[in-house]
């Protein structure tokens, strides 16, 4: 896919999640925009997990998640993922017992053929699950799972992605691999939202950086972070 | 909760019991006492189920068995051989009892769903037995002519005397519940129930535990079983059938699945409810189980919850103690290391996880350990602490072999361990769970009980939030409640398992912080993680795993600069293999 | 000539039985919950035939005979419409709670299916009609029953259908990605309550189908519930949890094992027996004999 026009920015305004009576994101603002990699730092416990989940619908949330020009505040989960987000949640969570063929093509869009045509885009960006779509997923190692999980993600050609921890216990080797498949997704047109609390790793894959601190979305400090 | 609240929540339950009693007593006519003494059997009943039901969580469908079981050892020894109830009684719980011992080694270490199997097939086999047997049980028909209770020349004729019997051994199988239920144990059980994964890091030996419910409920059902066959004066295969087993599930639904209240209030309602809704004919049944279905969706903690008392936490039982003061040094001769591991192999499927890794530990030091991931690292402190078991290997730490114990028996014997995601009980308090692995680390040197529960808490620095429930807990300071954990046990080698993981630098500090404190009482520990800057200022050694050898091992510098950990490791070069499990 | 007969007899119960054994899997597979009410919708399956020959019965002139088969579709239906009952009453209410409470509320499901069939007809036992009439037919020198071999056709073709949709179908995949991972599924746009009503549909569908199936040679009673569920959990343990191959193997090892005992000495023995070999199984191979939990193949 080229990077084009109509794959639309995620926007966010005013997104609050509390979980029980604790605050965990308040009154948030965001936008991830096309074609660029946004970085949202912060340390664990600041928010990160809380506003990805409350974007996908897994945590509920007050406020407007926007699309483009649709609002997805009100739609349930599978509503928000059909309308252009995908979510890579931190710890993977492939599904242990099915194959690693299967784990990507159960999140493919209807259409067996296009299914397929989204598989090969898939295995073409991650190369090394190619000769282990056979195996089960619980059999590959924490750095494949990762690349399956993303590479799952992808087979919905989402506008959005939603990274939660990408690199979380992953050999310094590995992150590399991971910076430039989201490199590559990004210089195709998508928008890429990434949780992340390695600062380098931030640092090194993110156009723009976003500091939330319990809670609160830091104000636009552009440029670089203090690592 | 204050004193005049509870008064005020008991009030009710008072005036209600005193009430039942008058009305037993003096108002209930004599078909009205025979539904009440069928209560307090059922109470008797319900208390038993509750232990395996309710605090072991397992879906046992053998209670009714156990009761059918008491039931004909009295209905055939009396009615057959006049046998008396100062023998029949006691023979009824040891027969059910022994049943549930025997059925114990297959049936008690399987999981849930396998567990409910089991117990049913137990149950339907004896139900057949009891009507095939004809010789011996009777038949269908079951036996008649069982006499009343009579010790002595005493006889528990039909009515206020026989009510008053078994209300008398209902109340004396209460006390026995609460004595077995000790806080101690009750909140071993909470363990078991909400993180199965770690109950051997409690120093809980989880098959104890759960034999100890089973043969209780087994015990308490017979003796329901046997009062039952007195009160009836005949044994047929009803007792065993599904629907005495229905009936004890529903009352503790319905009544609650902890608590005396909950087993008297089940009991009661459900012996009950058929007299009240005689009307609805044989549609009765059907109403039972929308009850039942009822409860579980809306109420699944049973009538006795809406008395906020009953839910109350025990009390703490614990002082307050100074950081610190504990001494981990291991019970072996100075010198000598804490942990001797050589040539650990472990194979899953076509991968070898680890592949003759020898690994030595001293008192006080601090080793990280490193390696791509699926290099083996979790294998390895799994076979450690006894989790997985090593295919080849020779493992000992302070005389024990590792390789072998069971992964309680290591806990007890001073090696603990942390967990990649925190394994904490959500519904016990931060304090009730190091005290409960203090209480159930065994006789380990290093264990003065309480104490050093509240020593350990207050290395971790978590006196502030000693009484939060650790449900609610933020994920950093679960971690640091892993560790006091840990430490209740008065380990001499302690394995974390990514300790850092998903911790702020402040965090990280502050556990680096702690486990340098440890080390220097003279603590072994092993640490293993990714995280550099974690591990370079804290481990004066390091050794390196990749595809499951190790392939460096000494101090910090020297492994760093090692080629092939920076192969493996950062690579700078591409490495040689890179399957491995997942880590 | 026996022995090929007992055989073609065993293969025909095995049959039934892995329809029970196969939709205890689907529900299993697709949301982890262990239906416990089960049992109970093989009997409604067998009364919905009862009840259904009694209608088509004063629609058609007196003396024709309905052959089963007819029954098939509309018996079907109606244990799909109980499955989605089980589904929506037992289990989504509780789907987030412990895995115990589900086996409670379907215990309790069970129990007014039980209870409810028994106020409505009565607790004497019931047939329902052969499949394609009774009678023998010649096949290879074997005398062979027209019902044993109906039964057999019948299974293989619902058997077929759904190996089909689960092994080369995105809803077969979508199936078992919910079993694993419920939340992961939603958040990849599976609509997992779709999914969940859809399991439990089919799954008391291939239960009530199995109903029809048995209820003519062997009757039907309100009370058989707890059998059948016991038979199809064995056939799930011991094919291997979660497997749906494994469960029709179960399934025909259970058939065989019964009519062979039951051959030579009596029918309760024969159930005994089956009871004490699934304590010894289990003892043996806690997971079953084919069992590898991880490992959830359709």
């Amino acid at each position: 896919m080229s990077p084009s026009q109509h794959i639309n920015a995620l926007q966010i305004e005013g997104l609050t999640v509390r979980h029980g009576g604790v605050v965990a994101v308040a009154d948030a603002a965001l936008r991830a925009a096309p074609g660029a990699i946004t970085c949202l730092v912060g340390m664990n416990g600041a928010g990160k997990s809380s506003l990805l989940r409350a974007i996908v619908g897994l945590a509920a949330s007050e406020g407007d998640i926007s699309l483009g020009t649709r609002n997805l505040s009100r739609l349930p989960i599978e509503a928000r993922i059909h309308a252009g987000i995908a979510y890579v949640p931190e710890g993977r969570r492939v599904f242990p017992g099915l194959t690693v063929g299967e784990n990507l093509l159960v999140a493919g869009p209807s259409g067996a053929r296009l299914r397929r045509q989204r598989l090969d885009r898939a295995l073409d960006l991650f190369p090394q699950l190619r000769p282990r779509i056979q195996d089960r997923a619980w059999q590959l190692s924490g750095g494949q799972q990762q690349m399956l999980a993303i590479g799952r993600a992808l087979m919905a050609e989402p506008d959005v992605y939603l990274l939660d921890e990408p690199t979380l216990g992953l050999a310094p080797q590995i992150i590399d691999d991971v910076a430039g498949s989201l490199r590559q997704l990004a210089e195709e047109g998508a928008a890429i939202l990434v949780a992340e609390q390695n600062a380098g790793f931030a640092e090194r894959v993110a156009d723009e950086i976003v500091t939330i601190q319990t809670g609160r979305i830091m104000p636009d400090r552009p440029g670089r972070i203090d690592t | 909760m204050n004193p005049s609240t509870l008064t005020r929540h008991r009030w009710p339950l008072v005036a209600g019991a005193g009430a039942l009693v008058i009305y037993a007593l003096f108002f209930a006519s004599s078909y009205d006492q025979r539904i009440l003494t069928l209560s307090g059997i059922y109470v008797i009943m319900v208390l038993g189920y509750q232990f395996i039901f309710g605090h072991a969580g397992a879906l046992s469908l053998a209670q009714g068995a156990f009761f059918g079981v008491g039931a004909y050892v009295t209905g055939i020894l009396a009615s057959k051989f006049g046998t008396g109830f100062v023998l029949t009684f006691p023979l009824s719980v040891a027969g059910a009892s022994m049943l549930a011992l025997i059925v114990a080694v297959p049936v008690l270490r399987l999981a849930s769903h396998y567990f409910a199997l089991a117990t049913l097939a137990l149950s339907q086999l004896l139900l057949l037995i009891a009507v095939n047997w004809e010789a011996v049980t009777g038949g269908a028909n079951g036996l008649p002519g069982v006499p009343p209770i009579s010790i002595g020349d005493w006889q528990a004729t039909r009515g206020l005397p026989l009510l008053l019997f078994v209300w008398g051994l209902a109340v004396v199988a209460m006390l026995i519940a609460r004595w077995q239920l000790r806080p101690a144990r009750v909140a071993a059980f909470t363990v078991m129930r909400d993180t199965p994964l770690a109950v051997p890091a409690f120093g809980i030996d989880p098959g104890l535990l759960r034999l100890r419910a089973f043969l209780l409920s087994a015990a308490f059902g017979g003796a329901a079983g046997a009062l039952f066959v007195h009160t009836n004066r005949v044994v047929s295969p009803e007792t065993l059938g599904f629907g005495v087993m229905i009936t004890c599930l529903t009352m503790t639904v319905v009544g609650g699945r902890f608590g005396i209240l909950g087993a008297v209030i089940g009991a009661l309602l459900l012996t009950h409810l058929p007299e009240w809704f005689r009307g609805l004919d044989e549609y009765y049944l059907v109403a039972v189980g929308v009850l039942l279905l009822a409860m579980v969706v809306f109420a699944p903690d049973g009538l006795a919850s809406f008395f906020k008392f009953s839910g109350s936490t025990h009390t703490p039982i614990s002082t307050p103690a100074q950081p610190g003061s504990t001494e981990y040094a291991p019970p072996v001769a100075s010198g000598r290391p804490v942990l001797e591991a050589s040539n650990m192999s472990r194979r899953y499927g076509g991968v070898q996880a680890l592949d003759g890794v020898d690994l030595a530990l001293g008192a006080g030091e601090i080793v990280g350990l490193i390696g791509p991931n699926g290099a083996g690292k979790t294998t390895l402190a799994n076979i450690i602490t006894g989790i997985a078991r090593a295919d080849t290997g020779n493992i000992r730490s302070a005389g024990l072999d590792l390789a072998r114990a069971t992964p309680t028996a290591i806990a007890r014997h001073g090696v603990a361990r942390t967990f990649q995601t925190p394994q904490l009980p959500d519904g016990l308090t931060v304090r009730e769970a190091v005290e409960t692995a203090a209480a159930n680390a065994g006789d380990t040197a290093n264990v003065r009980g309480a104490a050093t529960a509240a020593e350990a808490i207050a290395t971790c620095d978590l006196s502030d939030i000693a009484d939060t429930r650790c449900g609610t807990l933020p994920h950093g300071l679960r971690r640091r409640v892993e560790i006091a954990r840990a430490l209740a046990g008065g380990p001499h080698l302690l394995v974390l398992d990514e300790p850092a993981a998903g911790l702020a630098p402040e965090e990280q500090a502050e556990i680096a912080q702690i486990l340098r404190t440890l080390a220097g009482s003279g603590l072994a520990i092993l640490v293993i993680d990714h995280n550099l800057e974690f591990l370079q200022p804290l481990a004066t050694r390091l050794a390196c795993l990749d595809a499951g050898r190790l392939i460096a091992d000494g101090p910090r510098d020297d492994v760093l600069a090692n080629d092939a950990v920076q192969a493996a490791y950062f690579g700078l070069v591409m490495p040689t293999s890179t399957s491995g499990v997942s880590a | 000539m026996l022995g090929a007969q007992l055989a073609l007899n065993a293969v025909a119960l095995g049959a039934a039985y892995a329809l029970v054994a196969i939709g205890f899997v689907l529900v299993l597979n697709a949301t982890t919950a262990v239906n416990f009410a089960h049992g109970e919708s093989v009997v409604a399956g067998g009364f919905a035939a009862v009840a259904l020959t009694g209608a088509l019965a004063m629609l058609l002139p007196a003396g024709n005979a309905i052959p089963g088969i007819v029954l098939l579709p509309g018996v079907l239906l109606l244990t799909a419409l109980l499955g989605l009952a089980i589904a929506a009453l037992a289990y989504l209410p509780i789907r987030n709670r412990p895995p115990v409470s589900v086996f409670v509320t379907t215990i309790a499901f069970g129990i007014i299916v039980t209870n409810g069939l028994n106020a409505a007809f009565g607790a004497a036992p019931r047939a329902a009609p052969a499949l394609l009439g009774t009678g023998t037919i010649e096949f290879l020198g074997v005398t062979a029953s027209r019902q044993s071999l109906a039964i057999i056709a019948t299974a293989v073709v619902l058997i077929g259908a759904l190996a089909f949709v689960l092994q080369r179908t995105q809803l077969g995949r979508q199936f078992r990605a919910c079993a694993q991972d419920p939340e992961m599924a939603r958040a990849l746009g599976i609509r997992l309550t779709r999914i969940t009503l859809l399991a439990f549909a089919l799954g008391t569908a291939f239960a009530g189908a199995a109903g029809l199936l048995l209820a003519h040679q062997f009757f039907v009673t309100p009370s058989d519930g707890a059998g059948l569920i016991l038979k199809a959990y064995i056939a799930v343990v011991i094919g291997g949890w979660g497997s749906l191959r494994g469960a029709t193997i179960g399934a025909m090892l259970i058939a065989f094992f019964e009519v062979g005992v039951a051959s030579i000495s009596s029918q309760p023995l024969a159930e005994g027996l089956l009871y004490v070999a699934v304590l010894l199984v289990l003892l043996v191979r806690p997971d079953g004999i084919f069992g590898e939990p991880q490992r959830l193949r359709a």
